[in-house]
């Protein structure tokens, strides 16, 4: 698995460097307007566009069907794109923090709670986000699934305030905003590693040709 | 003799398409051609044996093993038409990703091949050209100590002089006993030099699967008119066309022939001109 994500850090290396650079202009550029920690919202899910950028460029070089025949399983195959995902969420995060950190130390006020928050916030919608997008990206063909990436924010931004609607009857969200989207994280996390199992399965029988 | 590859009825069907219980063996130490027109089921046949698609029936055995696992994918070196690597990758980065993925990965034989090749070990893969793109590809199938090479239409596309190196290295690849080919290939020129076997698929279907020599030395072409054709003996006949000049019967008994019939004009034929004839001509 270790040379795949080393073949993904390749071809995505130059779109990460591009996302570092945005992500540290824009947490400077919107503190004067903006809460910095907000960027926690946007940064892993702008981090995680490369996973899709790799997915294309395995089936315009016919990578795909290369890989099928060394010494890796097909599961393995899917893993590592989770993987890769997850490990670009985290850097946008470490990204976003930054400059959070960086305006905290000049007396902007950035505290722990609204980090939580919104680092909640932003890794519950690219959990939920690449659980729909990426067995998608192995079940369509590239225009469809990239369709389905674009949606794929818009449906995982429904999905959260669905739950948090849902919490709000079971105990006040307004009062305990940051125990909603904990759950909601948690939730999120349950359906990035149930949607791996699915797609693993799914791609287990599927003809590469 | 062992068998490196051995598939036993092999079965896949699309809407379009029936690959239909074929079997062949690869044994050690030989090369295998794969032939058949476009279309016939030579990649099928090899896409199903090494797991890319699902098979229907049929049982393929793999250096003597039937699951493909991560230990016998070790042992196999596939070359596909392309080089299938992603472009932006150089050989050199190529090779920190191949010695991640294979155990057996030997970085030496990687850049004494790339030295060979005269490849650029810097320069982008998508700069390179297909004959470039195709040294690449081989030199990577060498390089993790492969006990069989499938080739799939590998050599389609290239020019005579690139093929002819590539061939070049294939026969030396099988001076090992330990080591097979099985490579599949329209250019039944390529074959004819360097095959052991020929194994000819036709619909889906292993036409005759044979040892090349056989075909060479045995086979032939019978040449008549009207009347000569006429009064042939019909068993003699594995296929024939009728020509603006005359009658062109595929025979498998070349030497044979020629005594039944001492005023026939009998002549070899290539591997082309058997196929072609088993694939246009009536039965």
């Amino acid at each position: 698995m270790k040379g795949v994500l080393v073949k993904d850090l390749y071809i995505a290396r130059s779109n990460i460097l591009v996302t570092i650079v945005s992500l540290m202009v824009l947490g400077f550029g919107l503190s004067f307007l903006l809460e910095t920690s907000a960027l926690l919202v946007l940064a892993p899910v702008v981090s995680t566009t490369a996973v899709f950028i790799s997915i294309t460029s395995d089936g315009a070089s016919k990578w795909n069907k290369n890989i099928i025949t060394m010494p890796i399983s097909r599961s393995q195959i899917i893993g590592e794109k989770f993987l890769f995902y997850i490990l670009l969420a985290l850097l946008g995060m470490l990204t976003a923090l930054i400059p959070c950190g960086v305006l905290a130390c000049f007396g902007v006020d950035v505290t722990l709670r609204s980090l939580c928050l919104y680092g909640s916030i932003g890794i519950s919608t690219t959990l939920l986000a690449g659980g729909i997008s990426l067995p998608c990206a192995y079940l369509f063909d590239p225009e469809k699934s990239q369709i389905v990436f674009m949606m794929s924010f818009m449906a995982s931004t429904g999905i959260i305030a669905g739950l948090v609607l849902l919490t709000n009857l079971v105990f006040p969200v307004k009062e305990n905003i940051l125990l909603a989207f904990n759950l909601v994280l948690v939730i999120s996390i349950i359906w990035f590693f149930i949607s791996y199992w699915i797609a693993a399965k799914v791609y287990q029988k599927r003809d590469i040709t | 003799m062992t068998n490196a590859l051995a598939v036993s009825g092999l079965t896949k069907t699309y809407e379009d398409f029936h690959l239909d219980h074929v079997s062949f063996t690869v044994p050690s130490g030989s090369i295998v051609g794969l032939i058949g027109e476009n279309g016939a089921g030579k990649s099928t046949t090899i896409n199903a044996a090494l797991g890319l698609i699902q098979k229907e029936d049929g049982v393929v055995s793999i250096l003597g093993r039937e699951e493909l696992d991560g230990d016998i994918k070790e042992q196999i070196g596939v070359v596909f038409d392309g080089s299938n690597y992603p472009e932006i990758l150089s050989p050199r980065k190529l090779n920190r990703v191949m010695k991640n993925i294979y155990r057996t990965w030997d970085e030496q034989t990687y850049f004494s091949l790339l030295k060979q090749f005269s490849l650029p070990s810097e320069k982008p893969i998508k700069q390179f050209s297909k004959g470039m793109k195709m040294k690449l590809a081989i030199s990577a199938a060498f390089s993790h100590h492969s006990r069989l090479l499938i080739l799939d239409e590998a050599t389609s596309g290239l020019d005579p002089v690139i093929r002819d190196d590539i061939l070049d290295m294939l026969l030396d690849f099988v001076q090992d006993e330990e080591h097979s080919i099985l490579v599949s290939s329209h250019i039944t020129s390529d074959l004819e030099k360097i095959a052991d076997y020929i194994v000819f698929i036709h619909e889906g279907k292993v036409v005759f699967s044979k040892p090349k020599d056989e075909l060479i030395e045995q086979y032939g072409i019978l040449k008549c008119g009207a009347a000569q054709f006429d009064a042939l003996d019909r068993s003699d006949i594995i296929a024939y066309r009728k020509m603006d000049y005359g009658w062109q019967i595929l025979i498998s008994d070349r030497e044979g022939i020629q005594k039944k019939y001492p005023k026939a004009m009998v002549v070899p034929a290539s591997i082309d001109e058997i196929m072609l004839l088993y694939v246009k001509g009536e039965k």
